[in-house]
This record gives C-alpha cells, sequence and structure tokens, in this order.
C-alpha cells in the first residue's frame, strides 16, 4: 500500500512538471491563434477584395491539413532557416492552425453584428477603423466567447502533439515515466487527470467570462 | 439675409442601375426646422445619407457652411461630426450603457478626457430627460428612451445640423410623444434639423417648412401651412390628405 502511494507520488511528481509547459504552449498557440483571428477576420469582412480573397485561401488550406504536418512543417523544415526550438515550432503551429479556426469564429462574429452599429458610430464621426476598434469587436468578442472557449479547449488537448518533436508535456513525461516504471495504468490516469482538471478549469473560466460580459440584447 | 447652412444643388443618387434620387436641390437656413414627406421609396433615407455622406452621392454638390463637403479629399469624418443623425431603428451601441453610447464619440472623436466626455455626456442626458437611466444598457430601456439617448449621442458631438430619419417610426404610438417633445425642445433652443417624419402634428407645430419627395425629385415645398391648405400640385395634396386618414 505504502509502496503504491509511494509509485503515484513520484509518478504524479515527474508529470507535473510538464503542466507548465502544456500550459504555456496553450497559451502561446491561442494568444498567436488570436491575433490572426482577430486580423483576419477583420481582413475578411472589411478588407480589399483581394485581401479577402488571400484571408478565405489561408483560412480554408490551414484547415484542410492535420495540424501534426504543420507542427513538422515549422519544426523539420522552417527550424532549418529560422532557430526555433521544439516548444516554439510546436506552439507556433498549433497557433498558426487555431488561427484559421479563429478567423471563422471571428468572421462569424464580426457579421453577426448588427450593420446600424457600424452606421451608427460613423455618423458621429468614427473612422472605419475607430468603429471597428470601439465598436464592432467588442461586441464580436462578445459573441464569439462561446465558440472561443470551445477553441480554447481544443488547442489545449491539441498542444498534446507538440510531444511528437519531443517536447516535455504531460503525454511526453506520461510516455517516459510508464516505459521506465511499466506501470502504464499509474502514468497515463495521472495524464487524463491533469487533462481533466485543465480542461475543466479553463470551461469554468470561460463561463465566467461569458457570463460577466454577456450582451443584453 | 444670413448665408445658408446647407446647400445641396442638384444631388443624385443611384444604386448600381437603381436611380434614386434624380436632381434634388435643397437649400436650409441657420434654425431652420425642415419636415421631409413622401411615399416609403422616395429617396427620403437616401437623401439623408448623402448629405452627411454615409451614401455620398453619385452627383451634384453639398456645401455645409461654407464649405463643399463633396469636394474631394474633404475629411468625411469631419464633416459627419457636424452633423447629427437619428435612426428610425435607434442603433444604440448594444455593449454600452447610455451614458457609454454619448461618451464614445467625446472620448474618440472629440479626443476628450474622460472626466470632461462623462460631465458632457451626463449634461446632455439631462437634455433629453433621461440623467436617471445613465447607466442602463440599452435593452433595458424603452424604445422611447432608446431614441432619446441616440439624440443626446448625436448632441455630444455638439452638431451644427440634425438629421432625424423616420425617429418615431419603431415606437409604439404612446412613446412618440416625448421623443417629439425632446426634438421640439431642440428646435425651440435654435437647432437646424431635417426631418423625415409623417408626424404632421409636429410639422405643423415645429416645421418652418415642408418639402414633399416623390420618385427622388423634390415635388414641392412651402409653409406647412400652404403644404397642408393649398398646395399646388395635385400629388402633394394627394399624399398629404392620405397619412391625415
Ligand atoms: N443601400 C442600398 N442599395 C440598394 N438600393 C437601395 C439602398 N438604399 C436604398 N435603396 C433603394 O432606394 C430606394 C429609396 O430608398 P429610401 O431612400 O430608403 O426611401 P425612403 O426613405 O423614402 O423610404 C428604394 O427603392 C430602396 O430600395
Ligand atoms: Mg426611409
Amino acid at each position: 500500500m505504502m509502496g503504491l502511494f509511494q509509485d503515484l507520488l513520484t509518478t504524479f511528481n515527474f508529470i507535473v512538471q510538464g503542466l507548465w509547459v502544456t500550459i504555456s504552449v496553450t497559451a502561446v498557440a491561442l494568444t498567436v491563434g488570436f491575433t490572426i483571428g482577430v486580423v483576419m477576420a477583420i481582413a475578411r469582412v472589411y478588407g480589399h477584395p483581394a485581401l479577402q480573397t488571400a484571408v478565405s485561401a489561408y483560412s480554408v488550406v490551414i484547415r484542410a491539413v492535420p495540424v501534426i504536418v504543420i507542427i513538422f512543417i515549422l519544426f523539420f523544415v522552417i527550424s532549418r532557416y529560422v532557430n526555433l526550438s521544439p516548444f516554439w515550432a510546436g506552439a507556433l503551429a498549433l497557433g498558426f492552425a487555431s488561427g484559421a479556426y479563429q478567423t471563422e469564429i471571428f468572421r462569424g462574429a464580426i457579421q453577426a453584428v448588427q450593420s446600424g452599429q457600424m452606421i451608427a458610430a460613423r455618423a458621429i464621426g468614427m473612422s472605419r477603423l475607430q468603429a471597428i476598434q470601439s465598436i464592432v469587436l467588442p461586441q464580436a468578442l462578445r459573441l464569439a466567447l462561446p465558440a472561443w472557449g470551445n477553441e480554447a479547449t481544443l488547442v489545449l488537448k491539441d498542444s498534446t502533439l507538440v510531444f511528437a518533436v519531443g517536447v516535455p508535456e504531460i503525454l511526453r513525461r506520461a510516455q517516459q515515466v510508464s516505459a521506465r516504471t511499466f506501470e502504464p495504468f499509474l502514468a497515463f490516469g495521472v495524464a487524463l487527470l491533469l487533462y481533466l482538471a485543465l480542461t475543466l478549469i479553463t470551461t469554468q473560466a470561460l463561463q465566467w467570462i461569458e457570463r460577466r460580459y454577456r450582451l443584453q440584447v | 439675409m444670413t448665408s445658408p447652412i446647407l446647400r445641396i444643388e442638384d444631388v443624385h443618387k443611384s444604386y448600381g442601375s437603381l436611380h434614386v434620387l434624380k436632381g434634388v436641390s435643397l437649400t436650409v437656413q441657420p434654425r431652420e426646422v425642415v419636415v421631409l414627406v413622401g411615399p416609403s421609396g422616395s429617396g427620403k433615407s437616401t437623401l439623408l445619407r448623402c448629405i452627411n455622406l454615409l451614401n455620398p452621392p453619385t452627383k451634384g454638390r453639398i456645401w455645409l457652411e461654407d464649405q463643399e463637403i463633396t469636394a474631394p479629399g474633404v475629411n468625411q469624418d469631419r464633416v459627419r461630426q457636424r452633423i447629427g443623425m437619428v435612426f428610425q431603428e435607434f442603433n444604440l451601441f448594444t455593449h454600452l450603457t447610455a451614458l457609454g453610447n454619448v461618451m464614445i464619440g467625446l472620448i474618440k472623436v472629440r479626443k476628450m478626457r474622460k472626466n470632461e466626455a462623462r460631465d458632457l455626456a451626463m449634461f446632455e442626458l439631462e437634455r433629453v430627460g433621461l440623467a436617471d437611466r445613465a447607466h442602463y444598457y440599452p435593452a433595458q430601456l424603452s424604445g422611447g428612451q432608446k431614441q432619446r439617448v441616440a439624440i443626446a449621442r448625436a448632441l455630444g458631438m455638439d452638431p451644427h445640423v440634425m438629421l432625424f430619419d423616420e425617429p418615431t417610426s419603431a415606437l409604439d404610438p404612446e412613446l412618440t410623444g416625448e421623443v417629439l417633445a425632446v426634438m421640439q425642445k431642440l428646435a425651440g433652443e435654435g437647432m437646424t434639423m431635417i426631418v423625415v417624419s409623417h408626424e404632421m402634428g409636429f410639422a405643423r407645430q415645429v416645421a418652418n417648412r415642408v418639402v414633399f419627395m416623390e420618385g427622388g425629385v423634390v415635388v414641392e415645398e412651402g409653409t406647412p401651412q400652404h403644404m397642408f391648405e393649398q398646395p399646388t400640385h395635385e400629388r402633394t395634396r394627394a399624399f398629404l390628405r392620405n397619412i391625415m386618414q
């Protein structure tokens, strides 16, 4: 009994060090994806037709490719030319992928903001950019929150993929422990619980934000 | 004789092949209240949107005070700031309180500091009788209150002319009075106004001039008395008789 507890503690202590890596990869990916998503969605809705086409193309291509392929391209191809650690190759790849999905999320949200909002903003003398910044985006971001929360949990789960290029996140560490101790049940059990905890905390936090900033219609 | 505040000269507007305004000319003097009437689709909204350059005319020229605003190179955002507009559907910013709706233009466009903007916004809300609703969101306001906030929002920009596009058409009948009262008060303070409205009581009491549009042209204009009692054109007579039942 004492032995099992010891095993569990050692296993947990080893794997939990990957928790921070998982959180960092997810945070970087979501931030990059958010930036890409917002900028591209604005370009997609308000940009020059040529720009709109370019953005659609990006979004279609990226979404058609498995995320792991993008990770490999960054890690094996791009990192020959730019100095990219496995962590950054993985996190950026996830960010580019998520950016395509977030583009669609924010595009839908921007288009869901009533056209009268933009017109009223222009009527008081705001420039297009000011109207987008101060009126359309704040509303679109609120409308996008449920879909964005869903995307956030997907990215959190996809973050395990960086394991393939050797980033020591939760799953990678679980696999290492299990290879050493021959106790896969313990190792992957701990990994499962950590992911579960992360996802639940994320969902709860997002739901709180959603309630806090809900648009009254 | 003062110089006109607004001069519209042979304005045309087409949407693709649809020729909506077919040469509208109109001159408005400072402090004048012009009520614009006409059947649905005659181009009244289009004319207002031409005036504040939300949809610039395809042909023709417009002067605001001594500036030709249809001239190339004019800063259209600055022009819109000087022309307030109130919409049928209110179009209040849904993510902002009543106070926030009035403040945002003061901060972003007039570049006021937050405190200064808050004070002026409160003053404008008081002007429309809604100081006690400052912290309500649009969804928590009645239609009449929303429209009064929209008026306060426009007034905050210190406009030289106010355009109203059917400001009471989306309201329940019992709520139109409070909005018309605010507009009447504004007129009394000397605001220059162009009002698209079929509120004939308002036109009789407040308007200096009634303009009848049909099919993208001004058919006839005159004092309310002339227009209601002895219009020259049969079309004017028929239309006005119709809307007064
Ligand atoms: N943005 C637009 N694009 C195309 N057609 C328009 C647009 N706005 C108005 N129209 C058309 O122009 C005509 C006049 O419309 P409008 O100015 O709204 O008339 P009114 O306000 O007098 O009812 C209508 O036939 C309408 O369908
Ligand atoms: Mg109209």
